[in-house]
């Protein structure tokens, strides 16, 4: 009996240690997503200890461990790290076609799978796709699990706070995607209807940000793990309108001849591109190089045509 | 953790309200699985074959597929098995089909529940009974169920937790309770606390049900 109480006392005060440390530490550092880069420090804080004492009259506001924010090419180890491991692990959501999804063999595909495989080409490197869940991409990133969030990944300043972005690749709109023929024309005419959005999606937030238009629904929008379940539900009739990308819409629409209607009126306008983990320019740097390369060739516009019709890129123009 | 810019004066009065939700999930799945469960319990004990045979089947379905893909089922299943037949427009409100969705999960493991307590009272205690002339009904509501519901109190205790978790799954259907909650307040954010607060909750809630178990087993030990 008295063993059992030890023992219990001992994993109680082991627990409450655990939580005090995990709470605590981070106060400290707020800016920074913590936990990573203090696993990443080791590394690159081995090698240029003088280096930072030369670099800290420079950076007047945050001296200490803020390497990576302003990196000298020389401890910059993001692109050596990618090719020392052979390979470049890219984060998805792999149910976003037309960008990154599962074909009938299981396998990943999509638009960016494609444009990724010719970087990496480029890069002399292998691709690996990694499905992550999308809401906890940041951690995925930041913990070092993916090397890159490139799904559709638009721009927007809440983000660029978190990961650093290349260049842009192509343009998206956000619009909503309605029932053909139900006499939903506009975005007037959605007072009193019922809308859907992709949690966690930049269409939330640009849904959220309509103040005016949210106000005048039935209820507040509803949300859905995925964009494919969200449609699922228009069709069947719990929403009326989806609040989503138009290039996945269209993309849906074609492939299983729904009778949906996009709508006109764009409420957003957004750039996809490639997110990478803040401090990692090197690597955006040989991305950037190489899709520069792929556009001049006109690569870029192949892997477009295959997937949309048309070249949808932006890259070089 | 990761605190990014997180406003926890508005993020904790939603979570409360998310809570909301998700402790009527809880509730509602309780109050009509409970007593599903026991019918299921005597229709699989039952001596007709063609009774026992489709609750089995029940079970063997309800126990056998993932409770994510039942919830999908009775949500948009209806709207298509509809269709196919020529009715269109046909479909269950959200919160409805989730609870429809939780209860008819939830009373197929609470019936075996039930059967394995009502199993393990010795059969002499039925015949006794017969003898002194009480019918069956008195028998079942005097003798069996109340030293049932003692026996069965640590398995439902299982089952009443694994609820509280299983409601996050509701979100599938686009029912808005906590944790769906607390992940789109992560990303908003970009913060990890939400979800700790989250997991709090849910302790909160479990911890309750602990207490409560602890009580009810305490009251009905009676005889020792």
């Amino acid at each position: 009996m008295k063993m059992y109480k030890a023992l219990a006392l001992v994993m109680a005060l082991l627990m409450a240690g655990v939580c005090a440390a995990g709470c605590a530490a981070p106060q400290a550092d707020p800016t920074a997503a913590p936990t990573v880069e203090a696993t990443e420090a080791p590394q690159e804080e081995a090698t240029p200890a003088p280096e930072e004492a030369t670099e800290a009259p420079v950076e007047e506001t945050t001296p200490a461990p803020e390497t990576e924010e302003t990196p000298a090419p020389a401890d910059d180890q993001s692109l050596q790290k990618v090719l020392d491991a052979g390979q470049l692990v890219l984060g998805l959501d792999d149910s976003f076609p037309p960008m990154g999804f599962r074909d009938a063999d299981n396998n990943i595909v999509g638009f960016d799978i494609d444009v990724a495989k010719a970087v990496c080409e480029k890069l002399g490197v292998e691709l690996v796709a990694q499905p992550i869940d999308w809401t906890a991409k940041e951690q995925e990133l930041n913990t070092g699990n993916i090397d890159c969030i490139w799904n559709g990944f638009s721009i927007s300043d809440e983000r660029k706070e978190q990961v650093d972005f290349s260049i842009p690749y192509m343009d998206n709109h956000m619009t909503m995607v309605v029932r053909s023929g139900e006499g939903i024309e506009s975005n007037a005419d959605l007072a009193g209807k019922i809308v859907g959005v992709q949690a966690g999606s930049t269409a939330q937030e640009a849904l959220l940000a309509e103040t005016e238009l949210v106000e005048s629904l039935a209820s507040a929008p509803v949300e859905f793990k995925d964009n494919m379940t969200a449609l699922m539900d228009l069709e069947t009739g719990g929403v009326d309108a989806v609040f989503m990308d138009d290039v996945v819409a269209n993309y849906y629409i074609a492939i299983n001849e729904k009778n949906f209607t996009v709508l006109s009126d764009v409420l957003s306008e957004e750039e996809y591109a490639i997110g990478f983990r803040k401090g990692d320019t090197a690597l955006v740097e040989a991305v950037n190089a190489a899709l520069t390369e792929l556009a001049e060739e006109g690569t870029l516009a192949e892997i477009a045509t295959t997937w949309f019709g048309k070249d949808t890129t932006v890259v070089g123009k | 953790m990761n605190y990014g810019n997180l406003d926890l004066a508005k993020l904790i009065p939603n979570m409360l309200e998310a809570s909301a939700v998700t402790l009527e999930v809880f509730f509602l799945t309780l109050l009509f699985a409970l007593p599903l469960g026991l019918l299921v319990a005597f229709g699989r004990m039952s001596r007709h074959r063609f009774l026992r045979w489709p609750v089995q089947a029940y079970q063997a379905v309800m126990r056998g597929t993932p409770l994510i893909l039942q919830l999908l089922f009775v949500y948009f299943g209806p709207f298509y098995i509809a269709q196919e037949m020529g009715i269109t427009g046909f479909k269950f409100d959200r919160f409805t089909a989730c609870i429809v969705a939780f209860v008819l999960n939830y009373a197929a493991y609470f019936a075996e529940i039930y059967r394995a307590g009502i199993e393990s009272i010795p059969v002499g205690q039925m015949e006794a009974a017969k003898v002194l002339g009480m019918t069956r009904w008195q028998t079942y509501r005097r003798i069996i169920i109340p030293q049932v519901i003692k026996r069965i109190l640590p398995p439902m205790s299982n089952e009443f937790m694994t609820l509280v978790k299983d409601t996050a799954l509701a979100q599938t259907i686009g029912v808005a309770e906590l944790f769906r909650l607390a992940q789109t307040a992560q990303t908003q954010a970009f913060s990890t606390v939400p979800l700790v607060i989250a997991g709090v909750f849910y302790f909160v809630m479990n911890y309750l049900v602990g207490v409560f178990f602890n009580l009810a087993e305490k009251k009905l030990s009676y005889y020792r």
